[in-house]
């Protein structure tokens, strides 16, 4: 089976508020927020981390599940929210932008 | 060549108030459909021989007249009155009665004029304008007096159904001279505060003048006349910077007071107050 | 506003967070319009470095909607530059500008760096009309051209309208460009006064006439019946609310570092070239003090009919000399729209002032002050 490597797209505009992301879609401006586990999943999502390392790392040990079903539920909530255009989908790590500012300032409001 | 300034269309209308009619001459249609609106229930109908009329022709003009933030300016030079506020500039000679008014487009300003000219022409008369509701029950009129916020126009929503409402925020008043001489009547304007509501077109004799107080419980308390007075004078309408007349004014408040009983309304803000006038 | 973003609001009004800022970055403009509230020369405008790291400060507090104005925002050369760091820290980026200066080129980097919407002030369909307004022959041309530009990015466009005499009768001609245009078009019924609190420009504004004329176009207010009803009496928790997001979750920083509640509130609350933006956001004096007020605690406004829906700007109330008192202009779009006077103006009127003239403030206002740029504040 092929890993997954999910991106934050970088069209979207985005802030931590109160722990839980607003994320405004670049394609029509929508605006969503993220739960805590997919807030997890959006600040994590550097492009080069595969989903199972974010997964296993992340999220079973903060929430205490089983690795295969949460595997199976970030895959799902990875692919709905890039069908939002949030998140970009690829089974090739993506190439590296110059997103430094991306990753140490997502918007934790501290 | 058409003809230009002299076929320019003369719309006039007449507002009564006070038994007063005044006539307003304006060549802009709509700002004659605004004053037909503004004073509906006070409108003379034209051709009204009857009583002498006095007369302003309205010229809608620029913006600003004088200091935009002094008080109203209102003196008389040989024979001819000057108004002059932020928002309007008017002339007018009692002998003729015809005078002048520049403003812009607006109902607020024209309003002001009529009602400095009322205060005129009553104060030779011993009446006045004073902030005040008024409202006739019984066939006999009774005044509310307070600055903003004291209940003028609380106390106006609150009348009963057998109450006519003359007016919120300005009331008429004027000495009678017919059967009842030596009392007050009050008359119904079109000069409204906040109750957006025209007052009646009609009249009674004053039956008392009550100083408004919101307070637990409703009840009346006449006051002695020198504080009357005061309190009345400091709720006359009157500008004018004329020695004459403002001595005239001192005398109809003194004259108002020994003659119609004043009072201290407190009241609770609810219908049960109109219970205690009647 | 969808109720998600509503929801949002609430929750930043809670926590206390300033959801959307401001930044002018210059005063200077490639445009004069006759009515423009500011001062064009420059003063000692923010740097780069110093741009650059205010939005690193604003995106740890929390800002998420960022709206860039002036002046022109395309004149400051290092404007692509500051667009692609706040793009970088994921604001939404709302951009305000004559567009004059935007052709294909700056329209397709735009659209590349993801900007959420441009709003372009539009005077006039005619063009004599609008050049006499900007005072720049030509501009009207320039502005739509670059409207079409930016639409063909497919980004989303507003024509931003001021009702004035000049432009009074004009303005159904801007919505049918607009819709012409396939964009949205707003009309602001009110003309600001100058920061210093010059009034001089309000000359220039709607009088009574054209407002109730606007007031009663359905094509702009719907419902004429329901937007020119009186209102209801408040009830007891009207007058518990806010005056409106200034100081709550919105502000505003000049291109000098001075930190207001609103670009129509210049009360200087603190300057980022010497403290933190959180540190003024959350700690200032006088922010504080603007935070703490509520309907209730405004001098003439609770006793009036207007109370619980009248649009009236704190800052146009500072304007006028008193942040808890009335703001006249507002009073006359009341009296506009209902025909019923305001608490302030039966004030006026009693006292033999025209009803509708606003305080002249400007005794109490304090000037725009620059501070020399502190070096260290960046450290």
């Amino acid at each position: 089976m092929s890993r997954l490597y999910v991106a934050r797209n970088p069209r979207v505009a985005a802030r931590s508020l109160d722990g839980e992301m607003m994320i405004m879609s670049g394609r029509d401006s929508t605006l969503f927020t993220l739960n805590k586990t997919a807030t997890i999943l959006w600040q994590s999502a550097d492009g080069t981390t595969p989903l199972d390392e974010i997964v296993e790392h992340r999220i079973v040990s903060e929430f205490q599940v089983e690795a295969a079903e949460a595997l199976q539920d970030a895959e799902t909530l990875a692919r709905e929210l890039a069908s939002h255009e949030i998140l970009q989908i690829s089974e090739e790590p993506f190439p590296q932008r110059n997103n430094a500012a991306g990753e140490s300032r997502s918007g934790e409001s501290r | 060549m058409p003809q230009l300034a002299t076929d320019v269309a003369r719309l006039s209308l007449v507002i009564e108030t006070g038994g007063m009619p005044v006539r307003v001459n304006t060549t802009d249609h709509a700002f004659l459909a605004l004053l037909q609106d503004r004073y509906a229930g006070f409108l003379s109908p034209s051709g009204n021989e009857e009583q002498a009329e006095i007369e302003f022709d309205v010229d809608l003009g620029p913006s600003r007249f004088a200091d935009p933030n002094a008080v109203v300016s209102v003196a008389q030079h040989q024979g001819r009155w000057k108004l002059e506020r932020g928002d309007f500039r008017a002339e007018w000679e009692p002998a003729s009665r015809r005078g002048w008014i520049r403003q812009t487009a607006n109902p607020y300003s024209i309003d002001a004029v009529l009602r400095i000219v009322h205060t005129l022409v009553l104060a030779r008369q011993g009446g006045f304008l004073a902030h005040s509701a008024s409202a006739i029950r019984n066939g006999k009129a009774f005044l509310f007096a307070g600055v903003s916020e004291a209940g003028k126009t609380t106390i106006s929503r609150l009348a009963p159904p057998d109450a006519t409402l003359l007016t919120d925020e300005i009331s008429y008043v004027r000495k009678d001279v017919g059967k009842h001489a030596g009392g007050y009547i009050a008359y119904g304007t079109p000069f409204t505060g906040e109750l957006a509501k025209l007052g009646e077109n009609v009249s009674a004799p004053i039956a008392a003048l009550y100083l408004l107080a919101k307070g637990t419980e409703n009840r009346i308390d006449p006051l002695p006349q020198a504080e009357a007075a005061r309190s009345l004078l400091a709720n006359l309408l009157f500008f004018a910077q004329d020695e004459e007349l403002v001595q005239a004014m001192f005398h109809s408040a003194f004259e108002f007071v020994s003659r119609v009983p004043v009072a201290r309304l407190t009241f609770v803000p609810d219908a049960r107050v109109w219970e205690l006038i009647r | 506003m969808s109720a998600l973003m509503q929801e949002m609001s609430a929750k930043a009004l809670k926590l206390n967070i300033p959801l959307s800022v401001q930044i002018d970055l210059t005063y200077r403009c490639n445009e004069r319009c006759v009515h423009c509230y500011l001062d064009h020369h420059d003063h000692g405008e923010m740097t780069t470095a110093e741009i650059t790291h205010l939005l690193d400060e604003m995106a740890d507090a929390g800002v998420f909607i960022l709206t860039l104005s002036g002046g022109e925002i395309f004149l400051r050369k290092d404007f692509f530059e500051l667009l692609e760091h706040a793009r970088r820290l994921m604001f939404c980026v709302k951009l305000k500008t004559n567009a004059v200066l935007i052709r294909e080129r700056e329209a397709a980097r735009l659209r590349d760096l993801g900007v959420d919407s441009i709003q372009i002030s539009i005077y006039s369909h005619r063009a004599e009309v609008h050049d006499a307004i900007t005072l720049i022959p030509g501009s009207l041309k320039r502005s739509l051209d670059a409207i079409r530009f930016l639409k063909s990015q497919g980004l989303k466009v507003t024509i931003a309208n001021v009702l004035m005499t000049q432009n009074a009768q004009d303005y159904p001609g801007v919505r049918a460009l607009a819709a012409e245009l396939g964009v949205e078009c707003t009309l602001d019924p009110t003309v600001t006064p100058m920061m210093d609190g010059d009034r001089g420009v309000l000359n220039l504004g709607a009088d009574q006439n054209m407002l109730r004329q606007v007031f009663r176009d359905t094509s702009l207010v719907g419902d004429v019946e329901e937007f020119c009803a009186i209102p209801a009496k408040p009830g007891e928790d009207d007058l518990d609310a806010t005056p409106c997001s200034a100081g709550h979750t919105a502000c505003y920083v000049s291109p000098y570092g001075e930190v207001f509640p609103c670009v129509q509130f210049p009360l200087p609350t603190g300057n980022v070239r010497q403290q933190r933006f959180v540190d003024i956001w959350r700690h200032s004096e006088q922010m504080n003090d603007v935070r703490s007020i509520r309907l209730k605690d405004l001098t003439t406004c609770p006793s009036c009919t207007h109370v619980s829906n009248c649009t009236r700007c704190p800052g146009l109330a500072y304007l006028e000399g008193n942040m808890r008192g009335p703001s006249s202009q507002d009073c006359g779009k009341s009296y506009a729209r209902t025909g019923v006077p305001s608490a302030n103006m039966l004030a006026k009127e009693r006292a033999g002032i025209n009803p509708l003239q606003g305080n002249s403030g400007s005794a109490s206002l304090v000037q725009i002050r620059v501070l020399p740029v502190v070096t260290s504040a960046t450290a």
